[in-house]
This record gives structure tokens, sequence and C-alpha cells, in this order.
């Protein structure tokens, strides 16, 4: 799922007719600073992250002089909300609050349909009011095909109570073009959270998050999102972007490949040893990084790529999964599957010849192959064919072996390699 | 095909096979055409004259009547005259090396010396 960060999501908005404050985008405690005076009054400054939780951890602060704006900013951007550095900060007018909306577009799985969210208590967690005050949120699902006019809007929207009826009039068009949005863009989950009505009497967007469907990033090239795994809370790394390339249009089998610790720190606080890591099955994948954990070992990298792809996907996969920096160790492991593990192989070995040219494909850290399922044998004879297997640091196991075994055999392959070679600073 | 002596064509997933026609003449193997032909494969080369041709026009081959299975040419590299070169190109990936290493970094493969 694609996520925006909230000054994207509200230039979304805007292009649909949704009023948001008056705000700009800063880098810079100095640029903070500029913003402030252009606007002549107080500020709210909003960390740019893509997590949740962050005005609970600090990263939403509000400043009314310029000096106090570029003090508090340069607080913002010296933070990190759950282990993301701030890099950009919003700063916007602040302003007056009488009272604060949600308002959500979303689909209901069990009816497959779009489904309308409002709520008069917004501006908090509205999974935990659903839960504790379901009353407080009312819903209305839409048939998709007729879509959402605007007299359904306005009639949805009067069902909160005290609003006058300039105030529903306003609220159910901006309910409208959000619904709009919500279809325009194939999102999954259109939310603001809160709508703020303001002491003036209007209703502005005072946050934003639009969550787009991965599968529909292709028909938006005007939003230049790239077609990534799911990330969480932070942007995509360029091997991710990379990665995501792969499967980009061609629908022959998968390559997801997600980093786990991007920049190595993870892995290096707890004290384990950093790998690179690919398997054939998401349950595969899984079990075996349990195994490797509890080894000492942190796969710096989830990757399936199952499905039957052809070996040229196998080929770039395998590129990119190798050029994470500091690994000390690859590990390949295949289900029992049903997919032709001789492509599979044949992928592999090409980008370990083109890797490492000098030595024909023999690595210089330690690798374990695991081929289990269709075509395994020829899968482990390509490998000897090419001569890789005869190299002292790669392990081939065939549909014997289990998911801790080939942990195991990586263990045992790891120490060898570190007594025999003193290890590799990369 | 493109050049003299070349045979060249692009694949679904973006980049291309070129076949050095002008070496297959010695080839006792033909192992290019074994392979390709084999029943999981895409079975897109022939032998004519004795040097591998296309079975497919270059549309449908470009659509993925070539499966990108590779075996041409790692099995030309094992048994035959090394006469296929396969170019996947992999532009993102490339950028990303040339940004760690403005840095001075470098993935695991560039490390010399350990290698056995």
């Amino acid at each position: 799922m694609a996520r925006f960060y909230e000054y994207q999501g509200k230039e979304l908005l805007n292009k649909m007719g949704i009023p948001i404050p008056k705000g700009r985008l800063a880098t810079s405690p100095k640029e903070a600073r500029e913003i402030a005076e252009e606007f002549k009054r107080p500020v709210v400054l909003k960390a740019q992250v893509l997590s949740g939780g962050r005005g609970k951890a600090g990263g939403i602060k509000y400043a009314t002089t310029p000096e106090e704006v570029e003090k508090v900013a340069r607080e913002l951007l010296d933070m990190k909300i759950r282990r993301m550095p701030v890099k950009k900060i919003l700063a916007e007018e602040r302003l007056l609050i009488q009272k604060e909306f949600y308002l959500g577009a979303t689909t209901d799985p069990s009816s497959r349909r779009p489904i309308l969210i409002l709520s008069q208590n917004g501006g908090i967690d509205i999974e935990e009011m659903a839960r504790t005050s379901p009353a407080k949120i009312i819903k209305q699902q839409v048939n998709i095909l007729r879509g959402l006019r605007e007299y359904e809007a306005r009639d949805f929207v009067r069902k909160t109570k005290g609003l006058s009826g300039d105030q529903i009039i306003a609220l159910g068009s901006i309910l409208k073009n959000l619904y709009d949005l919500y279809r325009k863009y194939d999102c999954k989950l259109v939310e603001i959270n809160p709508l703020i009505l303001t002491r003036e009497g209007r209703f502005i967007a005072g946050d934003a998050r639009i969550d787009i469907d991965d599968d529909a990033i292709f028909r938006h090239p005007e939003l230049g999102l790239a077609s990534t795994e799911e990330t969480g809370e932070r942007p995509p790394t360029k091997i991710e972007i990379a990665a995501g390339k792969i499967d980009e249009g061609d629908y022959r089998g998968t390559a997801h490949i997600v980093q786990l610790d991007p920049e190595g720190s993870y892995a290096k606080e707890k004290g384990k040893v950093p790998i690179a890591f690919d398997c054939v099955g998401t349950g595969t994948s899984l079990t075996t990084m349990d195994e490797l954990v509890e080894l000492g070992y942190f796969p710096m990298n989830f990757a399936d790529t199952s499905g039957n792809p052809t070996a040229s996907k196998l080929y770039r996969a395998t590129k990119i999964i190798l050029s994470q920096p500091g690994i000390k160790g690859y590990l390949f492991v295949s289900c029992v599957s049903s997919q032709q593990l001789d492509n599979t192989a044949r992928g592999i070995i090409k980008a370990l010849k083109e890797l490492y040219p000098r030595t024909c494909g023999k690595p210089n850290i330690p690798m374990v192959f695991t081929f289990r399922g269709g075509w395994d044998e020829e899968a482990i004879s390509l490998f000897e064919d090419h001569g890789i297997s005869q190299s002292p640091w790669v392990k081939i196991l065939g549909r014997d072996a289990t998911e801790k075994d080939s942990a195991q055999a990586f263990d045992f392959l790891y120490q060898e390699w570190k007594k025999a070679t003193g290890g590799i600073k990369n | 095909m493109a050049k003299e002596g070349l045979l060249e064509f692009e694949v679904f997933s973006g980049g291309k096979v070129i076949i050095d026609i002008s070496k297959c003449g010695d080839c006792m193997s033909k192992a290019c055409i074994q392979i390709c032909n084999l029943p999981t494969m895409g079975r897109v080369l022939e032998l004519k004259n004795g040097r591998p041709s296309l079975k497919k026009d270059l549309k449908e081959i470009k659509k993925g009547g070539c499966t990108e299975c590779l075996g041409c040419e790692l099995e030309c590299e094992l048994r035959g005259m090394k006469a296929i070169q396969i170019i996947l190109p992999t532009p993102e990936l490339d950028e990303y090396l040339k940004e760690i290493e403005t840095k001075g970094m470098r993935p695991v493969y560039k490390v010399s010396g350990r290698s056995r």
C-alpha cells in the first residue's frame, strides 16, 4: 500500500476542492522561520513522517513568533519518530478550533463496497472509538456503480446533530469530494482526522491520510509513486524501488523484497550477523528467518520469489539482494514447491557469475542453497555443472533438508568461513 | 537480425538476447537449441543451416514467447562456443550502486581477496 506524507495528501485534497490550511513545507529551521515571517501569525509545525502516533511522540508543536518557530523547527528536525528521522516539517497557520470531526472513505471487506465514515469526535484514534463508543460513529455504504450523489452526501452528514444548514451543505460537499478522490486514485483509505470546524464556521482538513492500492499504482503515473512492497512507516529504499521494478508489469511469478534493517542499525545494536536472504514461499521465508535469528543471524531483507518466476526475475532479484551493504552471508531456501527450480537456479547462477567474474561465480561469503520441489535435482546439478558447488563457501541441500537444517548448515559454514578467512569487512 | 553475424531479440521483461552466430558453425553440441526445445521451455530457437534461428516472430517473442529461462546462455557457456549473451538491465540498481559508491560503501561482491 503506497502511503503519502501529510503534505502530499493535503495537496491531493486541495486538488479535489477540499479546503486545507495555508501552509508550506520546510526542510530547515531557517526556512520554517521565513514561512512564519510571511504568514505573520502563530503556526503549527508538523513532522512529516509516515508513522502513526506522531502527536503522542511530540511530532506536532505550536509556535508564535518567528524566533520560536526556528527553535521548534530545529528540535523537530533533530527528532526520530519510531526510528525514522524527521527530514521535513509542514508549517501551517494555526486554526482556531470550534469542533473536530473524523471523515473517511475506505473499502468495507464484509460488504465489498466503499464505506463512508463520519464522527463528531474527531482528532482521536478512530479504531479505539469504534471499540469503546461505536454509537459516535456513523457509516454508510456506497454503490460503487452509481457513485455518491451530492444529495446523498448531504443526507448522510445530516445524521450528525447540531449542524446548521450551511454547514450541512459544506460538509456534504467535502464528503462528496473525498469519495471522488477515493475512487479517482484507487485508494484503500482516505481519511481526514481531524476535519476542523473553525470558530469562523469553516471546515478545513487538519490532517490527511491517503493510502493507494499497490496494484493500482501503475494507473497513476502522475503521482510519481514507485511500485514497491509495503514498507510500513518509512518510505521505500532505493533497493526496494529497484526490486519493485522486477514485478512491475511482469506477471510471471513474483519477487517480493523488503529491507528489514536498511541502515543496518538494528543488527548492529542487537549484535546479530547481518545476512541476505531469499526464499520460495512466504511460510518458508518466515520459518527460516526464525531459525536464523535463533542462531544469531539477522536477515537484512525479507524475500519471496515464488509462483514460478522466470529465471530473469531470479537473476535480477539475486543481484539486488546481494547488493545490500554489510552482509556476511546468503541463504536461499525453497519450500516444497511446484515451481521450476532449474529456472530459479539458472537465474541465481547467472547473477553469481556476473557478480563474481574472477571466480566464475564462487562467492566470498558463505552461501547455502536448499532446493526442494519441482526440478530440484536439475537445479542442484546446474550448480555442480557450473562449478559453484565446488566452492568451500557454498553448501547445496536437497529435498530432505528442513528449514532448520538449512539454517544450521549456514551456521556451520559461516563459522568455518570466519575461522578460515577472519571474516570480511564491508 | 540486427548486425551481420548477430541474432538479436528482445524479451518481455526488458532486455535482449544476442547470439553471435558466426561462432555457431564450429559448435558440436548445439546446446542452445536442445535446451530451448525442452517441453517446459519457450521453444524459440531452431537450427537452420547449422546455426540458431528464430522459430517465432520478434513480436511474439517480446510478448513472452521467450520464457527467459536463460538456458541458452548458460548451456552455450558450458557446452558451446560462449556465443550467447543475455542482457537484462537493472537501471535502478545501477543508480543505487553509484550512489553508495560516492559514500564510500560497496556491496560484498566488490570486496576482493576472500573468494576461493
